[in-house]
């Protein structure tokens, strides 16, 4: 998020706590689903700006949010993104780039810090016994961060696309949802088990300098965009 | 009140219009609108037409503080949208004529 959009991103937080709990649903659920369309955040703090206007304007004149935007959210936000000018190749790559960065940078300090190799390199430091500064990355390890990252993108872009379905209906299919929870379980777990050979080695340094590279490279990715 | 499939093509020629008085916001523009017997045109209804006109180059937008809190985006005319207005009342009068005609003639015939 570049310097500008970050500033209206501000300015749009502040105003979106004057949302009453009546239109809070509505709103939250326009602005989720603009976030997954095809613009750029600058576009779309832009257009929250614009509807926050629209909102708080009808809240002092005791309207809701019904009767500035009318029954059919997902038409209005639709008829929005079509005139505004979609994300160009360059944009979508930078973009997508900058998120696999983070999560890998992220991802990989979690597994530096849960390292069973750190601990005992923590461990052998303050007891004054021989240091090992190499750390083990397992099969299992990978393959657990593909998924963790593909996962997330998976559920990001279903919540997004889907805001205004998601949650509406209140009947919850229990076996359903513990069939999902089991199978996600299983398969870590099996992950666990069949991945714990060493696919290679990594001093600690080397392993800490490349997280934050990767931190870095999001940091310059984002600002720039 | 107007279906909507019958607004669609005329809507936007007459947010130009009430645009080219003088320089104004969404909701004033929606209010004008219901006052010309416009019913239920809403601020939600004409603000993607406002983007897709601002798009086209036919007005032009500009932030503006607002006494009620968030800033307000105001529109005014361009030349574009000045020769775009005139175009469309003739295409108005040009199609009001020929319904009028055809409604005005049939019921001749009819008879």
């Amino acid at each position: 998020m570049n310097k500008q959009t970050r500033e209206l991103n501000r300015i749009n937080n502040e105003l979106n706590k004057q949302v009453n709990y009546e239109n809070k649903e509505a709103f939250t659920d326009i602005v989720c689903y603009l976030r997954g369309a095809n613009i750029s955040e600058y576009n779309q703090e832009l257009i929250r700006q614009d509807l926050l206007e629209m909102i708080l304007s009808a809240q002092k004149r005791s309207e809701d949010i019904k009767a500035v935007i009318g029954e059919d959210y997902k038409v209005f936000c639709d008829n929005i993104i079509e005139n505004l000018p979609p994300r160009t190749i360059k944009e979508k790559f930078l973009n997508f780039i900058d998120i696999i960065c983070w999560c890998i940078s992220i991802l990989s300090a979690i597994n530096i810090i849960i390292s069973n190799d750190t601990i005992s390199l923590i461990r052998n430091l303050i007891k004054g016994g021989p240091v090992n500064f190499q750390l083990s990355v397992s099969i299992g390890n990978v393959i657990s961060a593909v998924i963790i990252v593909a996962a997330a993108f998976i559920i990001v872009e279903t919540i997004l696309k889907n805001s205004f379905k998601i949650g509406k209906n209140k009947s919850i299919n229990k076996v359903k949802v513990f069939l999902i929870c089991a199978s996600i379980m299983a398969i870590f777990l099996l992950i666990a088990w069949l991945g714990k050979t060493t696919l290679f080695t990594v001093n600690i340094f080397t392993a800490c300098t490349f997280t934050l590279i990767l931190y870095i490279i999001h940091k310059i990715l984002s600002r720039i965009q | 009140m107007i279906p909507s499939q019958m607004l669609k093509g005329t809507l936007e020629g007459c947010i130009l219009k009430v645009i080219s008085h003088k320089e104004t916001y969404g909701y004033e523009i929606s209010q004008e609108l219901q006052e010309y017997g416009f019913s239920n045109i809403s601020e939600g209804t004409i603000y993607p037409l406002l983007l897709r006109l601002e798009k086209n180059e036919l007005i032009t937008a500009q932030y503006r503080e607002s006494p009620l809190g968030p800033k307000r985006k105001y529109f005014s005319i361009s030349q574009a949208g000045k020769k775009e207005l005139d175009n469309f009342y003739k295409n108005w009068l040009e199609l009001e004529n020929a319904v009028n005609m055809l409604f005005e003639k049939g019921e001749d015939n009819n008879e």
